[in-house]
């Protein structure tokens, strides 16, 4: 398994807890602030679901980049960071902007905001490009080939002129 | 990856930048309460989100992942899945165009009733695919 996906699935694993625990704070009462609930469903539906999804369908998917690396992976790294940013953000952000009418609250909301489409905008350039057919996927593999091959010719070619 | 599946993933990431993009507007409308009306949007979000991303992508995949029929059709009767499709998206925009007030709001009612013949469709296409050829 990828250090990628293994990090979107324990990220994921983590929100999953959070958010139930989160849950039965709200139930028992024990957390009595505001805007509580949207926290629980997005901690449950972004940072655990689409988290897992994301992780496992960059790793699952074809055309997987097998090499290890930021750079390598750069569009599933920077969709890690940015939904998790913003789902953190928006964890500190959205109860502190009820309590208090500071416009930090508000630049880290927006902020949040900002960060979790970009995510999806990321993911989505990491993935479309990746739904393809056999046929298209042994087009792409014989190019790579021709490709790698003519990397490899080059220095030859450069050492006997 | 067979073409019924290519259509549901793609139309699945063309949910999540729409619905991610609506959730965006709606939470900065909580630093902006003037911005209020986006919260009228709250309803596609949540059908885009859900129907649209989360379950649109667990179907596309299923579809091409689960053990395939040894004789005949690998994945059985490519026309019914490609009604499947057609049934379920046009369930999930006629909600959005409901929820819009482009259609009137009893077309919900069409809208889920579209979905549930597709997931009908679904699971009849995938109840013996659930299988394992081990012995």
């Amino acid at each position: 398994m990828p250090r990628l996906a293994r990090a979107f699935v324990k990220t994921g694993l983590v929100c999953f807890m959070l958010s139930l625990l989160l849950g039965l704070f709200m139930a028992f009462q024990w957390l009595p602030l505001p805007g509580m609930e949207p926290l629980f469903w997005h901690l449950l539906m972004v940072g655990w679901i689409t988290q897992i999804i994301f992780g496992v369908s960059m790793w699952m998917f074809p055309g997987r980049n097998r090499s290890e690396g930021f750079w390598v992976q750069k569009w599933g790294w920077f969709t890690y960071i940015l939904l998790n940013t913003g789902l953190l953000l928006r964890v500190v952000a959205e109860p502190l902007n009820y309590l208090s009418e500071s416009p930090v609250w508000n630049l880290l909301i927006i902020l949040s905001a900002c960060s979790q489409a970009a995510a999806a905008v990321t993911y989505t350039v990491e993935l479309w490009p990746r739904i393809q057919s056999k046929q298209q996927r042994r087009e792409q593999r014989k190019k790579k080939r021709k490709r790698r091959k003519a990397d490899r010719q080059k220095p030859n070619r450069e050492r006997t002129n | 990856m067979p073409t019924v599946s290519r259509w549901m993933i793609r139309a699945s990431l063309v949910y999540l930048l729409a619905g991610f993009i609506i959730g965006a507007a709606i939470l900065i409308s909580k630093a902006y309460p003037s911005y209020s009306s986006v919260w009228s949007l709250l309803p596609i979000h949540i059908e885009m989100s859900i129907f649209g991303w989360i379950i649109q992508l667990t179907m596309g995949t299923a579809y091409w992942i689960l053990p395939r029929y040894l004789k005949g059709t690998a994945r059985g009767n490519p026309t019914t899945a490609r009604i499947m499709v057609i049934i379920f998206n046009a369930g999930i925009l006629v909600n959005v165009f409901s929820f819009m007030n482009i259609l009137p709001s009893t077309a919900i009612v069409l809208g889920r009733l579209l979905e549930v013949l597709a997931v009908i469709l679904f699971i009849a296409l995938h109840w013996q695919r659930a299988v394992s050829y081990n012995k």
